[in-house]
This record gives C-alpha cells, structure tokens and sequence, in this order.
C-alpha cells in the first residue's frame, strides 16, 4: 500500500538532510556587533532555540524564497533549534530582507520595538547589508542599520541557504 | 501512599513532562516529513529563553490582559494535581467530570477574553472562532463524560479508573473513545480544527489569540498548552489502560501521524466536524442502554 | 421581641405602602431619599421575615396586631418565604442603587410617579407570595402588572409605549387565563383559598384538570417569558429603567414561576407524563431561542432580557424533568431536580439584577444601549469592570458560581437515572442534557461577548473614550453585594440545597448527596485559587517582573485604529452561520453614488437585521386575523336604528328561551 511505501522511504530510505558538519567550522568571516552580539546570545542560554520573524523590507522575494527554503528537508533549520513564528513579539531574532523601501520603514522599525529585547536583527541580502543596487534610490532609505541597529550581515543576492546556515552557526554556539 | 505525596509527586511529573510531549509531537512530524527535526527536549530551552525575555505589552490592553496568563496556567496546574491520571488513587475525588468540563470552559474563557483585550482584528477572530468551537463542544464533552460516568456508575475519575474501565469494558466505549479523540483534538488546537504552527493569521484559532503575548506571559501561556495536552493524553492512555511512558509516547506518535496525514479544515466546516463528534458520542451513551 | 417578630410581615408591606405615599410628596430630591429609604427598611424588615420562616420551618407567618390575625388570607409560609426573600433582597438593593441612579435622570424621568409606582410594583410582588387565595392572588398580580406597565413607560418615548402596550396585552391575557383557570377549579365559588382548592381540585374530572393547566401554563408561562409567549419581554426589559428592569427580570419572572409551583406542588394533583413532557419540551425550546438570540443580539439590555429567557427555559426543564420523574415512579429525581430548580432560580436572580443594575451603569456612561459604541469601559472604570465581570462569569454558569452547581446537581441526578427500566425515559433524559449541554455553552458564548465587547480594547465611539459619568459609591456597592452573593450562594450550595428542600417538599431529604456524588464547592474554589497564587508567586521567582515595556498593538507595521477590531456583530459571526436554519437575518445592502455623474463610485452601507420568526410567523398574522375578524363584525354596526332593536329582540326571545 501507499503508506507503507511511505514509511519506509521516510525510515529506511537514504538520508536526504544535509550533515550538519557541513555548516560548522567554516572560517568565513561575518560582518557582526562582535562583544553585544555575544552578551545577547549568552543571555539567551547560548542560542540553543531562537525564534525567528522574518520581514520584508522590500525585497525582490530572493532572499524570501531562500529563507523558505530553510525549511525543507534538505537543509532543515530546526535541527539547530531555530524556527520560524507569526509575530514579532513572540520572536528573538528578527530577518531583515531587501533595502528598505519609504513606504516600509515605519513597518520595519515598528516589527522592531514590538520585539522583546534582547533581539537579534539579521540582515539577509546585499539590499539588506548596504542598500545594493538600489542604493541612492529616491524610493529607499537604505541599508537595514539606517532604519534599527543590525546584529549580523549575511551579503548574497540572494544569499544560499548554506550561507545563512554558515553565517547563523558562527554567531551562535557550535553543536547545539 | 497519603494522598498528599501522591498529588504533589504526580503534578511534579506531570509538570515536568509536559514541554516533553509537545517536543515528542515536533519531533516525530518533523521525521514523518523525512526532516531531521529539533530534539525533543529543546522545548525546555524554547521556554526558558521566551521566560527571560522583555514584557512587552500593549497599551490599549486593560488589567484582564495580565491576569490572563495567571489563570490558564493556574487552571492547567489545577488540572494537572487534581486529576488521577499517573497514580490512580491520586487527585482530588471532589473534581469530577462535570467540574473538569467547566473547569475547562473557565480556561477558555480567560483565553478568548485575553485575545480581544489586544484590540486587534487577529485577536477577535481568533477569540471569535475558539469561543465558537468551545460553545459546539460542550454537548460532546458532557454525553462522552456522561457515557463513562454511566458505564463506572459515578462521573469521578478515581472511580472510573479505579473500577478499571477501559474502551473494551463496553462495546458502546469505542464509539465514545472515538468521541473522546475528537474532543481532545478540539480542545488542545490540533488538526484537523486548528494548526499550531502556522503563521496565516486567518487560519489560525489559538495562536491569533496569543499574538499579543510576550516573554513570561507567552512562556506561561504555551506552557499551559502542553501541560492540557499532556493530562488528555494521559486521560486516554489511562482509557485504554498503557502506562505513563507508554501513553506518552505511543500518544505523541499517534497525534504526529495523525496531523501528517489530514489537512486542517477550513473554519466553516466546522458543523460537519461537530456533528459527528456529537452523534458518535450520542451513539455511544444510547448504545450503552440498549445493548 | 416575638410582637415584634410576629409582626415583621406586616411591618415590611406597611413600609412599601408608605414607601410609595411618601414618593408622591414632592418634585424635590429628600422625596425620592425618603421614598427609597422606606423602600430600604421594607427590604430589610422582609428579609428577616423570610429567615424567620426559613430558619424554623413550622412558622408561619401572619399579618396582625397584638396577636390578632387581619387578613388570615395572607400568610407567609416556608415556601413562600424563600421567595419573598428575593424580593425583599433586590428592592433593597435596588431602592440602594436608586437614590444616585435616579438623581442623574431627574429630566427624564418623572421621580415621584416613578418611586410611587415602584413601590406599588413591590407591594403587588410581595401579595402575591404571602397570598393563599386566589382573590388575593389575583390582586396582586395585577398590582403587578399594571404597575410595570406604567413603569415601561417612564421615559415617554415612541418605543417604551409601543414595548409597553405589547406588554399590557400580553400580561392581561396571562391573567385572563389564569382567572378563568382559578374559576374553573374553584367551580365557581371564588373566595375559596388554595386549601380548600387543592381539595375541590382533587376530585375534578380529568378534562377540567388538563384545561386548567393549559390555562395556568399559558397565564405563568407568558409572565414568564417561555417561548412562544416570550414576545413582550425582549422588548419590555430594556425600555424600562434599569432598577426596574432588575426588578422585572429577576423577580417578577420568579413571581410567575411561584405561582406555577404553587399550582402544581400545592393545588393541582400529581400532572401526568404528557403534560410534564409539555412542559419539558417548552422549557428546551426556550433556553435553545433564549440563548441564540443572546449570542447574536447588539443590544446591550436585550441580550440580558434574552439570557433571561434562555435561564427560565432551564429552570421549566428542571421543573419538566422533576413532574415527568415523578409521574414514572423517581422519587429522588423527582425532588432533586425540583430543589435544582429553585436553587438555579434564586442564583439566576441575584445575578440577573446584578447583570441589570450594572447595565443601568453602563448606558448611562456610554449615553447608548449599542454594544457597538462601547469599548475600553474597563480601563476608565476598573472597580466596576470587576465586579461586573464576576456577575458575567456567574452568568455563564461556570464554576465556582451558583448556577454551575444547580447545573451540576441537575446533571448529577440526570445520570443516576440514565440505568432506570424503562427505556423511554432514558431517551428522554438522553435529549434533554445533550440540549442543555449546547444551552451551556451557548450562554459562556453570550456572556463573554458581553463583558469583552463592552469592556475591553479601544472604545468605539466617542462617548465611550471619555466617561463623565463613573458609578457612584452607592450604586457601585448594590452591585457589589450581588456579585458577592453569586460567589457565595456557590459556596455554600449544600446549605441552601437542603434549606430549600426542607421549605419546598413535603417531605425533604435529609442531606443532597446525589448517589455517591457529594458536592464540595468550597474546595474547588479554594484549589483554583491556590493554584493560580502558586503560579504568581512562581513568575516572580523565575523571571524578572520590572522586565518590562509598553507599547502599541502588533498591527502588523500599519497604524491601526479602533474601528479594525472585532464588533459584536463579527464577534457572533460564527454561531449566525451555523444557526442560519433557525436565525433569519435579513441583509440590506445599500449601494450610492457619490458624485451624480459616475455611478462606479458608491458608498455601500450594508446592514444586518436580526428578525424574531415568533413575531413574523405568529404574532403578526394572528394579530392581523383579529383585525380582519374585527373589521367583519363591524359590519353588524350599520347605524340602522330599527336593525339594533330587531337584535334586542331576537336576543330576548333567546334569553327566554334558555331559561324555560
């Protein structure tokens, strides 16, 4: 029957999920908020299980559709204890995509200061980082940093997968 | 053992163990959906995080908000001590099946009301739709409660345990049983009524509820979940007579597969959903005198 | 001291009386003071009169002087005196929450007719519960009536006369049919008193006795507010003042159901199993339209008066339940659902007047009756947002109130006679709590629609973001101790369980313990209590309680305002959907275009209408057959002087003609 092939692709199939390993111990370097980074995370036992709000700032939904991504079976997120919720309030971490758009920016910072503290704010994407192409643009404020103060930068257009993973790994503690 | 000990080393498990099932249930889901999943006990570690977070609160809130928390999670302790549900000589004798649906009812209550003090349309649709399925429940509730009650000949648990009443005891307890799941299924925000995890807002029951929520009031309020959900899964496992660890894994098993196999369905439905709780439930209580 | 006590009765219906002479005295304020403060003593001096009969159940008490009896035909005896216990208690409070309430609505209305009316509306309640006779009876029941009637009318407008008018219709035809019922039994001789009745009607034939209880059923039923004779009250209640509707629905709808108890417990004989199931089955349908239309209703005051008619609908089921055990041989269902009965009828008073005097609070506040322009009331009267939030939850029937225990001892009974032989009365008893349980909750649904719409999140209009008008310390006291009471009469059920049984039945069980079930109020109040302490002291050791900040609602980035939270209309939403066989709403959309030269551009106004099917299907065509009726027998009319006398003739012919 179906479920029992099912089954036994689930449990006896080939492991799809990507080995952990291959996200740790890269020596690429993060632009990150160094030592208030490390006191937030220490306060928030470590890292082991952070909650994430994602935002779109005006993006062009390539950084959105990679952080879905995240979610699958092949790269799998919550396997580190991070996980994606519905509302700023309930989240410690706080995914900024794409420049921020005039029209966004009071929605961004107000995703902000509904955030309890202590939150980490995460800029995915070159938009995010330092404004990328749009730059100048008359309809964007610019990078994330103008708008609310930014924790770690992961640059990419978009940025894979494996880099966010990367990128997360650095910042919080190894083997959680 | 005096009853004492034994109510107070059972909320202790109970306790203990709630954040447990609810990582079991994530966990097996996670591994039905050929993902690796977090481990079970890292929602120990989503709780304590959430608890040491800031309060943020809304301004348009009223002194109902802050109590809110205090109470479901009151009433969740309440259940937890009061029921005999690890040690079937435990729990408080006085707390009956009738007072346990009212008990829950009154949780209910203070949910919904702690939803529409935000001031948000989230808020009120959720609060609108969980006080709907609360209010079609309770038929279902009081005949599946009635049933047991009638086939042990008194409606408290330590009677109904304690005589050794299991879904064989009666063939009519099946369809009851049936009931039963559905009922748990309702009241703790699962599929097919309600997904736990999403994060479209007009999809959601209970969550829209807790939106508002922060740091410890969140931390309490998603720790009272567990804590109802693992005393019904206890009620069921002790209805068909596993023991502690058993119930709790086999249970958590059989709630991942069951969620991964059906889709939520959509609000407006919800009659059909009720309907045939309510007439299993109404079978099962009419079956018991004729057969 | 026992003069004195001998004449406690008296003393408390002297004091009503010169309650409402004194109101008549002037147009000043001390009038009003006064009139209420005779009110006052008169509830005082009734209560310690009902605790005298209650307390020593062989008392009687009478009206006299110096040990002569006047009037032996009204007399207070145990099971009167558990009701004119309400009474004298809500005139008191009421009479308490009157004297500021009325002195910020002295342009609307007339004050010394109003406390005058209310006094004779008082005196007629207490008549009719220390009367033993049907004359008497009678008139204080119409006492009663026309005194609320006069009452509804208080404010003069347009819609108080037209609910008053209905009102007065209703009423007299209840009393009609109860007059008729009385003469039927009493075979004529009306000074009979219930004694000499309940013997007269001990020997009647079967057919007399069905067609009396079909009259007292329809005469008690409508003052009652069972549906379908419930027409008058979702539109009564809420026009009257709102002491006077806590008055009316609180105690006048306990009056009625006195006097149907009287008939039946000690007038007519043991009712068979048709008419109890008649009465059961009215009971159902009316707690199922009661509780309906308080789920979908926008009206403050209407929701009340609907809730009203769901809580006499369960009371009737009770009662039903209790006749159709006793017609089967139950004698242990039979008085424990009867004890239930009165139990749930006295908690449903205290909470009901509660809900009533709190709403008075409240409309005055918000200077509307529209759920949809209140809101936030919580923040700017929080005091009084507790309390009335207690009376709400004691109105939802949830533990640890009283009316969760009436309901539990009703279920409690119900399933100890689940196992009986026959299988009918299983089926019977099956339906009747599968639809009580859906009544239940239903009614959480109302009640919590209620207290959150009108009292949390952002007010919705203007009048409700700056309140002027705060409750005052007297009025807010009044409502306090009702709330108080709702909490008590919980905790301590078991006493006045057994002290109602000891009054009512004949012969009373010792104790109210239902099988092997005993009920334990105190300590569930107290383990919940405990509970949530626990988890406070818990959180502050845990985490850090100045941790905190306050900031506006998530709104998902985009300013938001008070008109995008949920309304009353959007909050029933659900159950309007799934009710929609049984709820017929009628939606208006009305589409207008703003500039005349481009009809793209429209506003919409869309309305939804709640209709009541008893009023399109029932009321108005039969009132339209009368008309029609009417208009055909004008035509007799015709003016024609010799036709009239041909009539006399004929008549005369006919009378000679029966007499011979």
């Amino acid at each position: 029957m179906y479920i029992l092939k099912l089954l036994q692709t689930l449990f006896l199939g080939p492991r799809i999920t990507e080995r952990k390993a291959q996200f740790l111990g890269k020596d690429v370097e993060f632009e990150s908020a160094g030592q208030e980074l490390k006191q937030m995370i220490s306060s928030l036992y470590g890292g082991r299980s952070l909650r994430i709000r994602a935002v779109d700032g005006g993006s062009t939904n390539a950084e959105e559709i990679e952080l879905t991504a995240l979610s699958n079976a092949y790269y799998d997120i919550e396997r580190f204890g991070l996980s994606f919720v519905a509302s700023p309030r309930h989240a410690d971490m706080l995914f900024v995509t794409g420049p921020i758009t005039r029209n966004l920016e009071r929605a961004v910072r107000s995703t902000y200061e509904a955030a309890p503290q202590p939150c980490i704010v995460v800029a995915v994407g070159d938009g995010a980082c330092t404004g990328g192409i749009w730059k100048d643009s008359y309809a964007v404020v610019g990078a994330v940093e103008h708008v609310i103060p930014v924790h770690l930068k992961i640059p990419g257009d978009p940025p894979s997968p494996t880099d966010i993973l990367v990128a997360l790994m650095s910042i919080l503690k190894k083997n959680p | 053992m005096s009853l004492t000990i034994a109510v107070f080393i059972q909320g202790i498990v109970v306790l203990a163990l709630a954040p447990l099932v609810t990582g079991l249930v994530r966990w097996f889901k996670a591994r039905l959906q050929g993902r690796h999943g977090a481990a079970p006990w890292l929602v120990y570690f989503t709780l304590l995080t959430t608890l040491k977070k800031e309060n943020v609160i809304s301004e348009s809130r009223s002194w109902v908000f802050r109590c809110v928390p205090f109470v479901v999670l009151g009433i969740a302790l309440f259940l937890s001590l009061t029921l005999p549900i690890v040690f079937p000589s435990g729990g408080i004798p006085q707390v009956d099946l009738f007072v346990l649906a009212g008990v829950l009812a009154l949780s209910s209550v203070f949910l919904v009301l702690g939803g529409l003090d935000a001031a948000t349309a989230f808020g009120g649709m959720g609060a609108s739709r969980e006080m709907t399925i609360a209010a079609l429940i309770e038929p279902t509730t009081l005949i599946t409660f009635a049933t047991f009650a009638s086939v042990a000949g008194s409606s408290s648990l330590q009677d109904i345990f304690g005589n050794g009443i299991t879904v064989i005891s009666h063939p009519a307890l099946l369809l009851s049983f049936v009931a039963l799941v559905l009922i748990v299924l309702a009241e703790n925000a699962r599929y097919p009524v309600d997904n736990p995890a999403t994060h479209l807002e007009l999809t959601m029951v209970h969550e829209a509820m807790v939106l508002e929520y922060s740091g410890p009031y969140l931390a309490m309020l998603e720790y009272a979940s567990s804590i109802k959900l693992t005393v019904f899964l206890l009620i069921l496992g002790n209805l068909v007579g596993a023991g502690l660890l058993t119930t709790v894994v086999i249970g958590s098993f059989a709630l991942a597969l069951f969620e991964s196999t059906i889709a939520k369905m959509r609000f407006f439905r919800m009659q059909e959903y009720m309907s045939i709780a309510f007439f299993l439930a109404l079978a099962g209580l009419i079956l018991i005198f004729i057969i | 001291m026992s003069l004195f006590s001998q004449n406690l009765l008296f003393a408390s219906l002297l004091f009503t009386l010169f309650s409402g002479i004194c109101a008549l005295g002037g147009r000043s304020l001390v009038f009003h003071k006064l009139s209420q403060g005779l009110l006052l003593v008169s509830g005082v001096l009734g209560m310690l009169a009902s605790f005298k009969v209650l307390l020593a159940p062989q008392t009687v008490l009478y009206f006299g002087l110096a040990s002569s009896e006047f009037f032996p035909v009204f007399q207070l005896d145990p099971y009167g005196a558990v009701f004119f216990l309400l009474i004298s208690l809500v005139s008191f409070l009421s009479a308490l929450y009157a004297v500021p309430y009325l002195a910020s609505y002295q342009e609307t209305y007339h004050l010394q007719s109003l406390n005058a009316l209310v006094a004779t509306f008082v005196l007629g309640m207490q008549l009719v519960v220390v009367s033993q006779s049907p004359m008497a009876f009678m008139l204080g029941w119409e006492t009663m009536s026309l005194a609320s009637f006069f009452l509804v009318v208080s404010d003069r407008s347009h819609e108080s006369v037209k609910a008053a008018l209905l009102y007065l219709v209703m009423t007299h035809l209840g009393a009609g049919a109860l007059l008729i019922g009385f003469l039927l039994l009493a075979q004529g001789f009306f000074f009979a008193d219930f004694e000499q009745l309940a013997a007269l009607a001990a020997s009647a034939p079967l057919w007399i006795l069905s067609v009396c209880f079909g009259l007292f059923f329809f005469g008690f039923g409508s003052k009652a507010g069972l549906v379908p004779f419930h027409v008058w009250l979702p539109e009564a209640h809420p026009a009257a003042p709102s002491h006077i509707s806590a008055l009316m629905s609180g105690i006048m709808l306990k009056v009625a159901l006195y006097g149907f108890l009287r008939v039946l417990l000690f007038i007519l004989p043991p009712i068979g199993a048709t008419a109890s199931l008649f009465i059961l089955g009215f009971g159902l349908l009316s707690a199922l339209y009661g509780v309906l239309y308080a789920v979908v209703e926008r009206d403050f005051k209407r929701t009340l008066a609907f809730s009203s008619i769901e809580n006499i609908g369960l009371i009737f089921t009770m009662l039903g339940v209790a006749f159709f055990a006793q017609s089967q041989g139950l004698e242990g269902l039979y008085q424990t659902a009867l004890i239930a009965a009165i139990f749930f009828a006295i908690a449903h008073a205290i909470f009901k007047s509660g809900l009533f005097l709190a709403s008075g609070l409240i409309v005055r506040a918000v200077h509307s009756r529209d759920l949809e322009k209140m809101g936030g009331l919580a923040r700017q009267m929080p005091l009084f947002s507790m309390v009335f939030f207690v009376l709400c939850l004691a109105a939802a029937s949830l533990p640890p109130f009283a009316p969760f225990f009436g309901e539990w001892i009703f279920f409690q009974s119900i399933l100890q006679n689940f196992s009986s032989q026959n299988l009918f009365v299983t089926i019977v008893l099956i339906l009747t709590f599968a639809v009580i349980a859906l009544v239940g909750g239903l009614a959480i649904f109302a009640m919590v629609k209620l207290f959150a719409i009108s009292m949390l999140a952002e007010p919705r209009s203007e009048a409700a973001r700056e309140v002027h008008e705060k409750p005052r310390a007297g009025e807010l006291f009044s409502v306090a101790i009702l709330a108080f009471l709702a909490l008590g009469l919980g905790l301590y059920a078991p006493t006045v369980l057994s002290l109602i049984g000891a009054s009512v039945l004949v012969s009373s069980p010792a104790e109210i313990t239902v099988g092997s079930a005993t009920i334990q109020p105190s300590l569930i109040f107290w383990l919940l209590l405990g509970c949530v302490f626990v988890v406070w002291i818990l959180r502050r050791i845990f985490s850090r309680t100045a941790h905190e900040r306050i900031y506006h609602g998530w709104d998902c980035g985009q300013p938001i305002d008070a008109s995008m939270e949920y309304t009353a209309t959007a909050f029933s939403a659900p159950i309007r959907f799934f009710f929609r066989l049984i709820l017929k709403t009628k939606k208006t959309l009305v589409a207008q275009p703003v500039v005349a030269t481009n009809p793209w551009i429209t506003t919409r106004t869309a309305t939804v209408d709640l209709r009541s099917i008893w009023m399109d299907y029932g009321y108005v065509p039969l009132g339209r057959f009368i008309i029609e009726m009417a208009e055909q027998v004008k035509k007799i009319q015709s003016g024609n002087i010799r036709f009239y006398l041909l009539l006399m003739f004929l008549t005369l012919i006919l009378t000679i003609w029966v007499a011979l």
